[in-house]
């Protein structure tokens, strides 16, 4: 997939928005709750997602997920709270030529060519005639179909169907991007490519809501994340702060005296691991000051190894305490 | 473009694509062939009399239009049954109805373009039937263009009707009761033919309430109006009349047509309203 492909679209796709949705987050959910007959699929659901970042939006299996993605694009109502997605209420039409949307079952036209799909979206989206080629090209290059645009739909694997559905997503330079489980067919190289088409949007400051289930997906490419399950919240917020709050560091460090530690108890609590010395619960922010005391105590210091929890343990963790 | 029309040039292009005019065409052809060599053996039939064979050429010409209008009626509601149903069912839709665009034009759009398609089907069948009998026997019938109207709305009433199912119910489930709906409406009228011949007031009212909830019975009635030679039911008339399945003493009247645009806007309307209101 190629990067340049997404620069050309920004530069040649104009925007237009109103000043007033400019200035307000791209998705704003007030106690949004959705009931399917007795089931609480969303349940009161708030968050803010902010202009120009990428969010994800994770949860196991049957969490809510798809629902919330479908309040947000209109396609069902919530039952309780509200929502504004890019500033308008929640299906607005004239909105929604600013949405790029990915379902997560996605299907297209098995007799159309992968550019007639295309073209067909450059049509509803009412993009300027003069545009559609070079939306087609550009779109085409950066989910690696260029060769295969004239073939019909029905001739792709599922994977590149769904290479297809990222194209048709970011037709018309959208402000917000909603991929609702972008790799779910992928192999490890679509995968990889989609990460890079996701930076590259943030890069242009376009707006992803990346619902997925794949925490090292989101792990490698999201600024925030929100955890759901269930329909609630679990817990929101920037990688570093969800996953900061247990992390550790390893310290290897010599020239020091026995239980030199004892004075550096404010940075968290210790134990030693054969030559290591391991810090658990310290602020990653305070890593730095933890070396500068140690060296200001005549250690050397060897090697200094932060310990993420990863996200998936995080994840876990946070399912767990359920 | 307007999405409508946008939608409509859509469903044509993939029923053409499809090949189902293709199929559709071929078996017309073999069908209208064989009329062909039927309608010419009828008219050059030593057996019958010429005023015979002027009975007997409109009687054959009414039987094979009601064929055609049987596969008109059954293949309108099998292409508009999956149209909203199976594009949801497999995700095609999803992509659409978050474009910048009104549901109601999805609706309208595929029943534009299957209309056309109805329509193009229609106008061939009416023009290669009509065409081969007049070469056969030299009978045209009075009016063959709002004859093919007439047959073309029959079908296109039974498409409108699956659509609206279609925006709430199952491919196959819409289908049957398309299908079903249009055996109703054309056993109404045969009970409401049996009441007037039999003079039984109940079946009449059978037939009569048949025909305004199904015009599908009504609107082929129309159609063998035009079918028949003026002299032929000036003739039925002097005679007392004929009451069967496939006669028409007269043209539809102007209420019976104001009811029929009427049921083709309320469920039209249905359909927009019903997919507008469905959550996706």
């Amino acid at each position: 997939m190629a990067d340049a492909a997404l620069e050309r679209s920004a530069a040649t796709s104009p925007r237009t928005r109103s000043p007033l949705a400019a200035g307000s987050p791209a998705i704003h959910t007030m106690g949004l709750s959705k009931r399917f007959g007795g089931t609480l699929a969303v349940n009161s659901l708030s968050m803010t997602v902010e202009r120009g970042e990428v969010f994800g939006f994770l949860g196991p299996n049957g969490a809510g997920k798809t629902t919330v993605v479908k309040l947000l694009l209109g396609l069902a109502r919530p039952t309780a709270g509200e929502a504004l997605v890019l500033g308008a209420r929640l299906g607005d039409r004239e909105t929604r030529r600013q949405i790029g949307y990915l379902p997560e079952l996605f299907r297209f036209q098995a007799l159309l060519t992968a550019r007639e799909v295309l073209r067909l979206h450059c049509r509803l989206l009412a993009l300027p005639k003069a545009t559609w080629g070079e939306e087609e090209r550009t779109a085409l290059e950066t989910v690696g179909l260029l060769e295969r645009g004239d073939d019909r739909v029905g001739t792709f694997s599922k994977g590149m169907q769904q290479r297809l559905g990222l194209g048709v997503a970011l037709l018309g330079d959208p402000r917000l991007v909603v991929l609702d489980e972008p790799t779910s067919a992928l192999d490890p190289v679509g995968r990889h490519d989609v990460r890079e088409i996701i930076r590259r949007l943030r890069e242009r400051g376009t707006t992803v809501f990346l619902n997925t289930h794949l925490l090292a997906e989101a792990e490698h490419v999201c600024d925030r994340v929100a955890v759901i399950d269930k329909g609630t919240t679990v817990a929101i917020g920037s990688l570093n702060e969800l996953l900061g709050r247990n992390s550790s560091v390893r310290v290897k460090v010599a020239g020091l005296g026995e239980n030199w530690w004892s004075g550096l108890s404010r940075f968290g609590r210790w134990r030693g691991e054969d030559e290591w010395a391991v810090i658990d619960d310290i602020d990653p922010s305070q890593i730095a000051d933890l070396v500068r005391d140690l060296v200001a105590l005549g250690g050397q210091v060897q090697a200094v190894i932060p310990e993420h929890q990863s996200l998936e343990a995080r994840f876990l963790e946070l399912l767990g305490e359920r | 473009m307007n999405p409508t029309v946008t939608i409509a040039a859509l469903t044509i292009k993939e029923a053409v694509r499809r090949r189902l005019l293709l199929a559709f065409l071929a078996i017309t052809v073999v069908v209208v062939g064989l009329s062909a060599w039927g309608f010419d053996r009828l008219s050059h039939a030593n057996s019958l009399t010429s005023g015979e064979t002027n009975l007997a050429v409109p009687d054959a010409l009414i039987l094979f239009m009601f064929m055609f209008s049987f596969v008109l009626a059954l293949s309108a509601s099998a292409i508009a049954s999956p149209s909203i149903s199976s594009e949801l069912e497999s995700g095609v839709l999803m992509t659409i109805v978050t474009r910048p665009i009104r549901r109601s034009e999805v609706v309208l759009g595929k029943w534009l373009g299957l209309a056309l398609l109805l329509a193009g089907y229609a106008g061939g069948v009416c023009a290669l039937e009509f065409g081969v009998v007049r070469l056969a026997s030299g009978f045209v019938p009075p009016n063959p263009v709002l004859a093919g109207v007439y047959l073309f709305a029959e079908g296109a009433l039974l498409l409108t009707l699956a659509l609206f199912l279609s925006t709430r119910i199952p491919v196959i489930a819409a289908g049957v009761i398309g299908v079903a709906v249009f055996g109703a409406g054309w056993l109404a009228g045969v009970v409401g033919t049996l009441g007037s011949a039999l003079n039984i007031a109940a079946l009449r009212t059978v037939g009569q309430i048949g025909r305004f909830l199904i015009p599908t019975d009504g609107l082929w009635h129309a159609a063998i109006f035009y079918l028949q030679p003026p002299s032929l039911i000036a003739e039925h008339v002097a005679e007392g009349g004929r009451q069967d399945p496939f006669y028409a003493q007269g043209a539809p009247s102007w209420p019976y047509l104001v009811w029929v645009a009427c049921w083709f806007l309320i469920v039209l309307i249905a359909a927009v309203a019903s997919f507008e209101r469905r959550e996706l």
